[in-house]
């Protein structure tokens, strides 16, 4: 059971981490397409 | 700016924050009922893994075909716009097609005790990716933007129409261990709403990531610079 909540909290750590590089990376090419 | 574009441009960056704040929201509801709401599937270690293969391996499908029906279009239409959505949709599958490999192969480990054996399952699958690096090799080694979209276009569609065969028709023409969890009548509803919400939840996110590669490889082609 203990494996379980391990193995959760990684995968939320990744997706939590993918999700603020992809906003960021969001934010950047927003930045890029204004100064067009 | 005039006040109905600056209206428009609020607009959109409200509907684009909610967009984004829903994939967040839900992929994150999708990870927490996959580890503590789903229930273990019969027979099978590490059910869990099965809510983020399957929609891996959709999405892959689905970025193929976009793929190929971009490709198309710019054949048609000879706009170098659709040839950059062509190669972002190529992208996107052949990234979610590396993580469906890599899940698979995780999956068959804790069941088979053996990360790769060569199942018609993985067998097409690493056809399909080397359908897919080639694809990538060949816009590479062409010089010119519309060269290259013409004879990396043709490509996408050849491989578009071999996608399915590769995906559908291969695998189940042979014997595989390769378990078949979307049943007709056989799936346990707990498991299916997951699974669903969890292929809703990977297609919206592999969207955004689309429309990023593409708003990307567009900036580029406007400075007219090599696109991808």
């Amino acid at each position: 059971m203990s494996d379980r909540y391990a193995v959760m909290a990684v995968t939320l750590i990744v997706w939590i981490g993918v999700f603020l590089y992809l906003l960021r990376l969001d934010a950047m090419v927003r930045e890029l397409r204004n100064k067009k | 700016m005039s006040k109905e574009a600056e209206l428009e441009g609020v607009k959109q960056s409200v509907v684009s924050g909610a967009y984004k704040a829903f994939v967040g929201v839900w992929m994150t509801g999708v990870i927490l009922a996959a580890f503590l709401y789903s229930p273990e599937i019969a027979n099978l270690k590490g059910t869990q893994i099965v809510y983020f293969h399957v929609p891996c391996a959709w999405l892959a499908s689905l970025a193929f075909l976009g793929s190929g029906i971009y490709a198309v279009l710019y054949l048609r239409r000879q706009n170098l716009e659709l040839d950059v959505k062509s190669a972002s949709a190529a992208e996107l599958g052949l990234l979610f097609c590396v993580l469906a490999t890599v899940t698979g192969a995780v999956f068959s480990k804790a069941n088979w005790g053996m990360a790769w054996n060569w199942d018609p399952r993985q067998t097409t699958i690493a056809a399909l990716l080397l359908m897919y690096l080639a694809y990538f090799a060949l816009r590479s080694a062409l010089v010119g933007a519309e060269k290259r979209a013409a004879i990396s276009g043709v490509y996408a569609v050849a491989a578009c129409v071999v996608m399915p065969f590769l995906v559908f028709v291969l695998p189940r023409a042979f014997e595989s261990l390769h378990p078949t969890v979307v049943r007709r009548g056989g799936m346990d509803p707990e498991i299916a709403v997951v699974l669903a919400a969890s292929t809703l939840g990977f297609t919206a996110f592999g969207v955004w990531i689309f429309r990023l590669r593409v708003a990307l490889g567009s900036i580029a082609l406007s400075r007219m610079e090599e696109p991808l």
